[in-house]
């Protein structure tokens, strides 16, 4: 690699590249992580080839410590599993590597989230009546509430920011211990399987992170936002009182070694 | 010498009867029984129950062709191809399918429980969230939960305090034992041992879990050849009970080393089949206009199924054209 460790300057790079990279920071060297799909298969392959070598990945339908030569576009793809440690099912990625604990990073998606990092992936309406729904849960559940740190990558909405879940998928920091309907902090619930929760959320307009309570706050905004424009897009009261400024871009060496190593295809990158 | 039980894919899909429970191999796009759930539909089943630990587009077609009455599983989709499953969606909305919401992780436990006869299995996760409020229990709600069908159980989860060594509250999820494990494997042996060449999902699991197990498989190879790596087999053959031979039989879903997922035939899916419509227009082309798989085949084009085709040295299609590049 050639290209430098210089920050790429605004309208060399593109959106999608500004998360890539954000995402892939907050992969660290030595991480386990539980990885979907698309902006996740990124960051983590970003990560893997800067700064990250001995970051391993799961993907959930078995495989464990793959090292694809070509951009996986599934969980289930046989280019995850290219050279992987070991291949198994989703017995041994759910029970094995996440129940068991060994998971440091996941990173997840949903449709819509509360401060708390709760998520919805399930579907809008109510039970009696949905009016649309999305995929349900997968892994999401399983992974937020186990994984000792997770990413969340959310699309910047009002509608998906949301005061109240119309469905909660998966647990943030606080949840309702079913079945006796009590709102408490996740430790209450989870007790000595409390390894962690939602430590950061990164959108197209910038990155949240959760303070001691487990409530989100803003802590960097994208290049070409502002923390009122942030607040615009959030339903509920947001605390931009500790936003540190703007999010760093992408450096010539994280677009080299995305466009050139990661997705040549032009898979996610297009 | 064990022996193999082989039937024709209308001869097997003619012993699952309506109502049953069926439970799949694969992975949302991968090793899916899909030339089974074609033939189910031309065979005109009804109110089946589907178990999935995730669906995929196997049972989006089943849910699309009014097949399915109730659905538990984690997840529907085609992953990125077409994130949401269009057919359960718009069949949760109208009433049509009765849906019960797991996490992957629950609906593992329960396949887990299923395959080795346990009536539960512990886990901490997904704890805190809807899927376990009572109040979105749909098999519940729809007053299913009455101990009258084998197939649901009596709760859907429990919460228990370990009594052994004070971890706290986790739940007890039930087993679940469908009816019918439809199974597609590269490699079936001729004694029935079975071997699949990728990630297992929770094919190993499905097998055990249910009554009767019918495998769909590229080719009967010799048991000789699969016996000496027996690592790499995930069924012997008395788990085994009948076997159908239908090449590229898991399309447009991938099988690793034999064919890659079929990227436009399932975005293409997705979009047009939102509306019942636009299904049916797709089940008249695909499903009911073809008179059997040989035909399917024969549409797809030789020119379509050789771009497919997976290389042996990676497992996957080199030819496949996947980004803008």
């Amino acid at each position: 690699m050639t290209a430098s460790n210089e920050y790429a300057k605004v309208g060399e790079f593109k959106p999608m590249d500004l998360l890539a990279a954000a995402a892939a920071r907050e992969v660290i060297d030595g991480d386990v992580v539980f990885a979907g799909t698309g902006l996740p298969m990124l960051a983590i392959a970003l990560a893997q080839n800067e700064h990250a070598p001995n970051a391993a990945c799961i993907y959930e339908a078995g495989s464990i410590d793959g090292r694809p030569i070509d951009l996986p576009t599934s969980v289930g793809d046989a280019r995850c599993a290219y050279q992987a440690a070991k291949c198994g099912g989703l017995f041994e990625t759910f029970y094995g590597q996440l129940h068991a604990g060994y998971v440091t990073l996941g990173f997840l998606g949903g449709a819509e989230i509360d401060k708390y990092g709760s998520l919805n992936t399930t579907y809008v309406g109510t039970h009696a009546s949905p009016k649309q729904r999305f995929t349900g849960s997968g892994g999401n559940a399983d992974i937020l509430s186990f994984a000792q740190r997770t990413v969340l990558i959310m699309v910047q909405e009002k509608r998906r920011f949301s005061e109240r879940l119309e469905y909660v998928t998966s647990p943030g920091w606080m949840v309702r211990n079913w079945p006796k309907n009590e709102y408490v902090p996740k430790k209450q619930v989870y007790g000595k399987y409390s390894y962690g929760g939602p430590t950061a959320c990164i959108t197209d307009m910038a990155i949240f992170r959760f303070d001691e309570n487990g409530i989100m706050y803003l802590d960097t905004v994208h290049p070409g936002f502002s923390a009122e424009d942030v607040r615009n897009n959030v339903d509920f009261d947001l605390d931009i009182s500790k936003c540190k400024g703007e999010t760093r871009p992408p450096t010539y060496k994280q677009l080299e070694i995305l466009y050139k190593v990661v997705d040549p295809e032009g898979i996610f990158l297009p | 010498m064990g022996t193999i039980n082989q039937l024709s894919l209308q001869e097997a899909v003619a012993l699952i009867q309506d109502g049953d429970c069926l439970a799949f191999s694969g992975f949302t796009i991968w090793r899916r029984p899909t030339a089974m759930c074609y033939e189910i539909l031309r065979q005109g089943k009804k109110n089946l129950h589907l178990f999935e630990v995730q669906g995929g587009f196997h049972s989006e077609v089943l849910v699309g062709g009014g097949a399915v009455r109730l659905w538990e599983g984690s997840w529907m989709g085609q992953e990125i191809l077409g994130k949401t499953g269009v057919n359960l969606s718009r069949k949760q909305v109208s009433g049509e399918v009765i849906v019960d919401d797991l996490s992957h992780g629950h609906a593992v436990a329960r396949a887990m429980a299923g395959a080795v006869n346990v009536p539960f299995f512990p886990t901490a996760l997904a704890m805190g969230t809807d899927i376990l409020n009572p109040e979105y229990d749909g098999f519940a709600k729809a007053g299913l939960r009455d101990g009258k069908n084998p197939k649901i159980p009596k709760e859907k989860y429990v919460v228990y305090k370990d009594p052994f060594y004070d971890m706290g509250e986790m739940l007890l999820m039930p087993s679940i034992k469908p009816n019918w494990g439809l199974i597609y494997a590269p490699m079936v042996g001729n004694e029935g041992t079975v071997r699949v060449l990728a990630q297992s999902y929770n094919d190993q699991d499905i097998f055990k879990a249910c009554d009767k197990v019918i495998v769909i498989t590229e080719e009967i190879v010799p048991d000789e050849y699969l016996r000496r790596d027996p690592a790499a087999n995930i069924a012997t053959g008395y788990e085994v009970d009948y076997v159908v031979v239908c090449p590229w039989a898991a399309h447009p879903t991938g099988s690793q080393f034999y064919y890659d997922t079929d990227a436009d035939f399932l975005r293409s899916f997705n979009a047009s089949t939102k509306t019942q419509d636009g299904f049916d227009k797709f089940a008249e082309e695909w499903i009911y206009g073809v008179k059997d798989h040989w035909e399917y085949l024969e549409k797809l084009g030789v020119k379509r199924l050789e771009t497919l085709r997976a290389s042996q040295a990676t497992g996957y299609s080199s030819r496949v054209k996947r980004g803008t590049r």
